[in-house]
């Protein structure tokens, strides 16, 4: 039996941070994990994260893997790779397999960073080949680099849904359609905007009814479904897929908590371990932290695995209760911030009628994925001014504010918390070097100038996907619902460091479009 | 269905292409890649048919949690092959039921 | 939370969505589960012994919820009334070459 001051179960956002943390005091720390890679799903995250600096908003999940892992592998923590934990028992006992054989360990404190595992969803069809969890088409083509479909069917409108749909699209597969048996969509509303401006359809309030094929998926068919979630006859539609993702929550994986003996809560969606506000479960020194603890952001499990790890260490001495109170004051209100508005762990599902600045929470928005344009001017961060400006369509109160420390000349304002909507404030006067465009996690910052002479205006929109248009490429403008509106011609395209993989597209169109085109696509052949 | 090169993760790093067998049949992979991932890259999507109702079977969760995606790898059944990593001449085979023939 | 053994849950009834794979590793279908809760398994424990939901190579990790959900709708309580099945080692599937091969031991 081997003995480490803190062992901790799983290496992905939350059980890195917590490890990192304990070794900073000085303990000895060791991190199983059953994959071969470490990282948990940080490495599938491409996309840029919410939240604030403290929070490493801005930054695309793969690359704060990297940076964890490199500061706990800095700290002299040990990660054991392949090893996945078979059994955690009573007095913080650890047994691992490597290779062909188990091994004991004892951790004088315990950090369970299991993370969690999808939701499943069963229709007729659902175990054929081409059906699969969103996580298995983001493993598939994030890490793998293998598409996971050409023409692909998500079901759940959440964050992972609309995530994974969009990096779908980034790894150039058709997205068929988004649909949810929810009247609304669950995820972040700008996640849906960027879908929904590439053209892909929403059906809310429609389920799966059936998966197509004999061998394979060839085929789903959805309905609308009615009050009681039955499916209402005659609603069916079918689409020609290869691929169905199921997105429809996830669990928090609690197998080994459990059979320590720790004691658990069903919260109504699921088995939780009972935690005081350290991590620490009904058992001593055995922490549980990040998406075992309840479903949140990766940028919440990072910080939970801090507390968690701090507390560890804590309790073993290595750092004195007044240094760990300076500590946990800092986490606690960096998780606090994380944790605001109006996706908040408390209000998951009750998606209020209005801001918090008592602005409208687009129906539009909520029933179809993107703002009708008639609702775009009420927002703080539209605001119409002469010559180019940001046109910032944020309209929930989710907690991200690298917009405005994007901006050299201080245009965009959050304040009051970092959920508060972005404000335009036109008297800084916008140079429009487009680093907010590319700094806004959501996707949903554009520039516009509405008169660039001789009646046109010119449209600046984030742009991820290959190719990449060249300047003077004829395309057409597309609407907010990916309709398309008008020919449009491509006369900027700009890359640089500071954007971070976000190409700059600045398209030309008729000054009735400023508006209203938000996305562009090569001419389509007719 | 290689992802050669991607608008966020860059150009695809050069990996050694190794030969591997699927039902007897020669294909190329990348070695250390997930057998999975090269099955699917080379349009494979079933994996098994199942022991009761013989259904085909695929990769469903992808993590190594679902179990789902089990193969005959080197004459031994009810290898995750999503976890897997490719070797040079690996002889994966589909799975019928709990692989009762590869014994 | 144990359920009351001695109240009348009635019989078993077909329904349409009967033949519907619910845990895939044991092939085990929605009516199968239904029936044996009004066959008198009246948690997920003895629904799972009685039928191997969730003993399959995968060990209930996709199933679980599945069966949890259909066994609490047959009985007319929420899920959350029903506990889960235990959970022991091994947490993942090993075969038994492995488990009995430990380090350390003579």
């Amino acid at each position: 039996m081997t003995r480490y001051d803190v062992i901790v179960v799983g290496a992905g956002p939350a059980g890195l941070s917590a490890a990192a943390e304990a070794a900073a005091a000085g303990a000895r720390v060791a991190v199983f994990d059953e994959n071969a890679k470490p990282g948990g799903q940080l490495f599938k995250q491409i996309h840029k994260f919410f939240g604030a600096k403290e929070h490493k908003a801005k930054i695309r999940g793969v690359n704060i893997g990297a940076e964890l892992l490199a500061e706990a592998e800095g700290l002299g923590v040990t990660v054991f790779l392949n090893a996945p934990v078979m059994g955690l028992y009573k007095d913080r006992e650890v047994l691992v397999r490597h290779a062909d054989a188990v091994r004991r360990y004892k951790g004088d404190a315990v950090v369970v960073a299991t993370g969690a595992s999808e939701n499943m969803l069963t229709f007729p069809g659902w175990t054929l080949p081409g059906v699969t969890g969103a996580g298995a088409a983001q493993t598939m083509m994030n890490i793998n680099r293998v598409k996971p479909g050409h023409r692909v069917l998500m079901l759940g409108s959440g964050n992972v849904g609309l995530v994974v749909g969009f990096q779908l699209l980034q790894a150039g597969c058709e997205l068929a359609a988004v649909v949810d048996a929810a009247p609304r969509v669950g995820g972040y509303g700008v996640h849906a905007a960027k879908l929904a401006r590439t053209g892909v359809p929403f059906y809310l309030s429609h389920t799966v009814v059936r998966a197509e094929g004999t061998d394979r998926v060839t085929g789903v068919v959805v309905g609308q479904v009615d009050d009681t979630w039955n499916v209402i006859p005659g609603t069916e539609k079918r689409f020609d897929v290869d691929t169905i993702c199921i997105a429809v929550g996830l669990s928090s994986s609690t197998q080994l908590l459990k059979m320590a003996g720790c004691a658990l809560r069903d919260d109504g969606a699921g088995w939780l371990p009972v935690c005081a506000d350290d991590g620490e479960t009904s058992m001593a020194r055995v922490y549980a932290a990040g998406d075992v603890s309840g479903i949140e952001e990766a940028s919440s499990a990072m910080i939970e695995g801090r507390i968690a790890g701090a507390a560890a260490v804590r309790k073993l001495g290595f750092v004195t209760e007044e240094a760990l109170a300076v500590r946990m004051a800092e986490l606690e209100s960096a998780l606090e911030s994380l944790r605001g508005g109006m996706f908040a762990p408390g209000r998951r599902g009750k998606i209020p009628d209005k801001t918090d600045e008592g602005l409208p929470i687009s129906a539009s928005l909520l029933s179809r994925g993107y703002l009708d344009d008639a609702e775009v001017d009420q927002y703080p961060g539209v605001k119409k001014t002469a010559g180019i400006r940001p046109v910032i369509e944020c309209t929930q109160n989710i907690p991200c504010n690298p917009c405005r420390d994007a901006c050299p000349k201080g245009c965009i304002k959050v304040e009051g918390g970092i959920v508060s909507l972005p404000v335009y404030d036109e008297k800084a006067g916008c140079a429009g070097c487009g680093l907010c465009v590319a700094a806004c996690s959501g996707q949903s910052i554009f520039l516009v100038d509405d008169d660039t002479g001789g009646g046109a205006a010119e449209v600046t929109i984030p742009y991820e996907f290959l190719p990449l248009p060249g300047e003077g490429e004829r395309g057409v403008a597309l609407s907010r619902s990916g309709a398309a509106l008008c020919p449009a011609e491509v006369v900027g395209v700009k890359q640089s460091p500071a954007y971070d993989k976000t190409a700059l597209v600045t398209f030309r169109v008729p000054q009735e479009f400023a508006m209203k085109a938000r996305f562009w696509r090569k001419e389509a052949v007719v | 269905m290689r992802l050669t090169n991607h608008p966020i993760l860059g150009e695809a790093e050069a990996r050694r292409e190794v030969t591997f067998t699927f039902d007897g049949r020669a294909m190329t992979g990348f070695e250390g890649e997930p057998v999975a991932a090269a099955l699917k890259a080379a349009g494979v999507v079933v994996h098994r048919y199942t022991k009761k109702n013989r259904s085909p079977r695929g990769v469903f969760c992808a993590i190594g949690r679902c179990t789902d995606c089990v193969m005959t790898v080197n004459g031994r059944p009810n290898v995750r092959t999503c976890v897997t990593p490719l070797e040079d001449g690996m002889a994966v085979a589909t799975q019928y039921g709990a692989g009762e023939e590869a014994k | 939370m144990s359920v009351d053994r001695t109240r009348d849950f009635g019989g078993y009834v077909p329904a349409a969505d009967d033949e519907l794979v619910i845990c895939r590793c044991e092939e085990v279908t929605k009516g199968e589960i239904r029936r044996a809760v009004r066959d008198g398994m009246f948690n997920v424990h003895e629904v799972r012994r009685f039928l191997r939901c969730g003993m399959g190579l995968c060990q209930g990790q996709t199933c679980a919820r599945l069966v949890r959900a259909v066994v609490a709708r047959e009985l007319g309580v929420p899920p959350s009334a029903l506990a889960e099945a235990t959970g022991r080692a091994p947490a993942r599937p090993t075969e038994m070459y492995v488990f009995a091969n430990e380090e350390g031991l003579a």
